[in-house]
């Protein structure tokens, strides 16, 4: 099993909130990735068996959300919004800093397993552009100088 | 205007038109004849609106409306055909075509595509998307993108246009979780479940339904252009569903079969074994001419050698001895013409009763008139299954013995909400709709039905008209408490379904091979009788005793049995002008008089009672017996070995004739090509033979044609109204310690009987034999998949590769027989109710 006792029964007690466990499927995910970091087929069958719906129901779920990483990522998952009103504001040239910065292409996680960068359709926060989500937390109005120090907090951090 | 509440006006294209209420606006344009283009809708599924091209114009809408998911309303005003709707749909189409590759002139499909005919009818021939297209590679190995999904089905991704009318269909009909839709946008792909491919027994009708060529069949790609082939109307020749189909086929030879849709029986769906079965009229390992023993070696010969030789042994043991030395088993496979010629033959000819199509059941009845011919005779239609508000299947692994039923089943619970119950003695694929899947102890079933009829008449749910108050002295158990003590399900749980049966406004019975196949047949159908009359079934629904093969009911009402009817005996006698009056023998009791020495010569046409006949041992010690055996068949079989004469028989492809249908419905087939290899059709060699003896019984195809008519406008006696109680006792069964595994003989969920090995499409979904047992099972004796298993019977020994089962959950094992090196039946024992083994593991 990968999923924990804990994920278990946290999913078990979304299954509840629900007329039908159809339902839970993306509670579950969610939950899922919570603790694993990603998803992959081995944690879609495990899911299936918990709340008794066929794998292919949650896979189909899972892959829809691009948001959901189906392969290992760092502990900072970096998610840069390249849509228009961030890429009118220098979206595209912050990647290329990232990038040089990391040391890795767009896609790619650092050898120190700490940071993996990708690019993201629109995030919703077009009055703050350029901006860019690291795990669940936005960064607006970003700047070179604002990315290094976010950095540098979460390199001291982990 | 609103009529009653139920009916709806509407106005379409300037006619007014009046429906049901919760019609949708394209099934009322079609209902008037005006068309209008499809992709995603199909007349069976749910509407998701997905592919937009139905769109149309509906006055006090802003926008335009797509038809097939929009509900009539009073006093609608819609518009099919003005310049805003061809606007539209030429907007889709456009929009559909973005990344389609219009790699038309290699696409299967063409010809049949619902795209081509819909870009033709209302396309343009420009597109102003003028960038590349995306392209779904996943093999770069392959020229055009293909993916297999399952062993039938190929995938094309970017000819798909993603109307998921496969993926609806699998999981709304089919009940089917192993296809999906992954993904999202332009990158959305139609792909195998993780871990899994396409390989259910519906999946060939994924891509009949697809519209364009995004699921194609391994089966017909790249054989035909179907505007080249030719459409022969045909029925499939496998179980007695009796789904039709359309043959295709091009200088004598069979390419495909579709769906030819009937929705009294198959609503448009066939399983794969019909659709791919035909395949055996062309397989290449097909007899091709007549054998003769000679010596210890069979010998090629011809037809008017061994048709002679025939004439003259069957003469000489008919005179010497008289016919009741000669026997004849005939599959219930073959044409209403072939089975009636053969009765007419043994009867007429050899004067002899020993006719049987029935060589696979265990310890058949002696004479006419029994419960189970009785049950069996009641009229039963699939449609009306859907006027049900419980089910319940008795005995029965519905999936495999009737895929069709099974799926009007499925439609039933899953669709109209009724409820299901099954009564098994092992978990089976209709577990996952049923409200509760009884699996009671294997060889305890009277016991159960006995419980459940003691819980109807104490819960005061008996049907009010009968009178109940002898049954305690005549059913054994006659508690509840002690029924659940023998079966091993829970009181509540009999109770609950008593309760459910009481209840119920309208009900089915399903009752299957478990009981058909038990030498306590007649036990199980007098407590199945009592069922019927305790919970009033016969007053309010109906009893489905399903028959197996595609013409058993036919060769059930033509009296290919040695004990018809009387009034079926009057009228033979009255065409014939001459009945035998020797008692006849059913297939076992021939085996058994074979065995004895006290029959000497048999017929066997399309039947393979050697691999078949539920004991192999005995099976096989009374047909080497034999002084002459004859064996017709497509291919040589375990019973064709021991033959002295072999005959090559025509596959039922390969010539016109009719099969009654398990409802009784008489449906006729086309030849689709002529026989095959230097093969005759079985009335055909019965013909020649007694043309050979002087004693020819048929001049013309249409003389056997219209004395089958008399035949069948017999009628049965009445059954419905003579139903009586009967005393069940149900007797425990002595158990060896040794042997005390329940084993059960099935097809395999792809094959039907000896011939569909031969079928290389459905070779490819299975053709290597295994024995099923659960994952508990296994863990016991410490075996994984694909490992050897060990499983002895008192009378026999197999050593099999083990599949561990998804679905099994309880101590038994599941053997397909279909394609065994060591036919399974050899661990089987005629008299035993159920066969038991042991099982071990294989060590090496």
């Amino acid at each position: 099993m990968i999923l924990t006792p804990e994920s278990v029964a946290k999913i078990k007690e979304k299954m509840g909130k629900y007329p039908h466990h159809k339902s839970a499927i993306l509670p579950a995910i969610t939950i899922a990735y919570w603790q694993v970091g990603h998803l992959n087929e081995e944690i879609y069958k495990e899911i299936s068996k918990i709340i008794n719906i066929p794998i292919v129901e949650i896979a189909e779920a899972a892959t829809f959300y691009t948001m959901f990483p189906k392969e290992p990522v760092g502990k900072y998952l970096i998610q840069v919004c390249h849509n228009i009103s961030c890429a009118l504001l220098g979206a595209d040239s912050l990647i290329e800093y990232l990038e040089n910065k990391l040391g890795i292409k767009k896609g790619e996680t650092t050898s120190d397993n700490l940071f993996t960068l990708i690019s993201v359709e629109c995030l919703g926060s077009c009055a703050s552009a350029p901006m860019m989500q690291i795990n669940d937390k936005y960064y607006e109005n970003l700047t070179r100088e604002k990315v290094d120090k976010i950095l540098e907090d979460m390199k001291k951090q982990a | 205007m609103a009529d009653g509440g139920n009916n709806i006006t509407l106005t379409i294209d300037g006619r007014e038109i009046t429906v049901p209420k919760g019609t949708t606006v394209l099934e009322a344009a079609k209902k008037m004849g005006i068309e209008i283009p499809t992709f995603c809708w199909h007349p069976k599924l749910k509407p998701v609106g997905a592919c937009r091209i139905c769109y149309v114009e509906i006055e006090k809408m802003p926008k335009l409306q797509v038809s097939c998911a929009t509900e009539c309303m009073p006093g609608m005003v819609v518009h099919t055909d003005t310049e805003k709707v061809k606007q539209g749909r030429k907007a889709i189409l456009e929009f559909i075509l973005i990344n389609h590759p219009l790699d038309c002139p290699t696409c299967d499909k063409g010809g049949e595509c619902d795209l081509q005919d819909n870009t033709f009818a209302h396309g343009i021939d420009d597109s102003r998307f003028d960038f590349n297209k995306y392209r779904f590679i996943k093999d770069r190995k392959s020229t055009f993108d293909d993916v297999r999904l399952g062993p039938e089905i190929i995938r094309n991704q970017n000819r798909c246009i993603l109307c998921y009318k496969c993926v609806r269909a699998n999981k709304e009909i089919f009940g089917e979780y192993d296809l999906g839709v992954f993904q999202r946008g332009n990158l959305t792909e139609i792909d195998a479940a993780p871990g899994q491919q396409v390989d259910s027994l519906y999946s060939g009708n994924l891509p009949e339904i697809c519209p364009v060529g995004a699921l194609t069949n391994t089966d017909w790609r790249y054989k035909v252009r179907v505007w080249k082939a030719q459409q022969v109307k045909s029925i499939c020749g496998y179980c007695a569903d009796g789904c039709n189909l359309t043959l295709w086929k091009r200088r004598d030879k069979i390419f495909r079969s579709s769906s030819r849709r009937n929705d009294e029986i198959d609503e448009g769906w066939i399983c794969d074994i019909g659709r791919y079965g035909y395949q055996i009229a062309n397989a290449e390992n097909r007899l091709t001419t007549p054998l003769i023993k000679k010596g210890n070696k069979q010998v090629t010969s011809t037809w008017d050698e061994a048709i002679g030789l025939i004439a003259r042994k069957f003469k000489e043991i008919k005179d010497k001895k008289g016919g009741v030395c000669i026997g004849g088993m005939i599959s219930p496979t073959l044409d209403l013409a072939s089975l009636y010629a053969f009765s007419k033959y043994f009867r007429t000819v050899l004067h002899s009763n020993n006719v049987d199509f029935r060589n696979d059941y265990k310890m058949l009845a002696e004479k006419y008139g029994d419960t189970f011919g009785k049950m069996a005779s009641l009229e039963f239609k699939i449609a009306d299954i859907e006027k049900s508000d419980l089910i319940l299947v008795i005995g029965s692994n519905l999936i495999k013995e009737h895929p069709i039923v099974n799926l009007r089943v499925r439609k039933t619970v899953t669709k109209f909400g009724a409820s299901l119950y099954t009564l098994n003695p092992f978990a089976t694929k209709s577990g996952d709709i049923s409200t509760d899947e009884i699996i009671f102890n294997a060889g305890t079933l009277e016991a159960l039905i006995n419980g459940i009829c003691v819980s109807l008449i104490s819960q005061k749910l008996n049907a009010s008209d009968v009178d109940v108050s002898n049954f305690g002295s005549m059913a054994n158990p006659n508690t509840v408490s002690s029924a659940s003590k023998i079966t091993g399900i829970s009181e509540e749980r009999i109770n609950a379904l008593a309760m459910a049966l009481g209840k119920a406004k309208n009900i089915t019975l399903i009752v299957g091979e478990y009981i058909k196949a038990s030498p306590l047949r007649e036990l199980l159908s007098i407590a199945l009788n009592n069922l019927t009359i305790i919970a009033g079934i016969n007053k309010k629904g109906q009893i489905g005793f399903l028959y197996k093969s595609a013409n058993s009911k036919g060769a059930e009402k033509l009296g290919v049995i040695p004990y018809p009817s009387p009034n079926l005996i009057g009228k033979m006698k009255e065409i014939w002008k001459y009945y035998p009056d020797s008692n006849g023998l059913a297939a076992d009791r021939m085996i058994r008089a074979a065995k004895k020495e006290e029959m000497d010569a048999m017929f066997v046409i399309g039947a393979n009672p050697i691999w078949a006949y539920p004991d192999g041992q005995f099976a096989k010690d009374g047909i080497e017996k034999l002084d002459f055996l004859v064996v017709a068949d497509l291919f040589e079989s375990e019973t064709t070995e021991k033959a002295d004469v072999v005959l090559p028989l025509s596959s039922w492809a390969e010539y016109a004739g009719d099969f009654i249908n398990l409802e009784g419905r008489l449906q006729h087939f086309s030849a689709a090509i002529k026989p095959q290899n230097g093969s005759l059709p079985a009335f055909d060699i019965i013909g020649r033979i007694t043309v050979e003896m002087d004693k020819p019984i048929f001049e013309s195809v249409e003389q056997l044609n219209n004395e089958i008519k008399l035949l069948l406008a017999v009628l049965p006696e009445k059954a419905a109204q003579s139903l009586k109680l009967g005393e069940v006792k149900y007797s425990e069964e002595k158990i060896s310690p040794d042997f005390s595994i329940p084993l059960f003989v099935t097809d395999d969920l792809h094959h039907y009987g000896h011939h569909t090995k031969e079928a290389k499409s459905l070779a490819a979904f299975g053709s290597e034999p295994y024995a099923e047992i659960s994952p508990a099972m296994a863990e016991k004796l410490q075996l994984e998949n694909t490992e050897m298993l060990r499983i002895e019977s008192e009378v026999g020994k197999i050593i099999l590769p083990v599949r561990i089962s998804e679905i099994l959950d309880n101590n038994v094992v599941v053997i397909s027989r279909n394609f065994a090196t060591t036919p399974v039946n050899i661990l089987q024992m005629r008299k035993k109710r159920i066969d038991r083994v042991k099982l071990s593991k294989v060590e090496d």
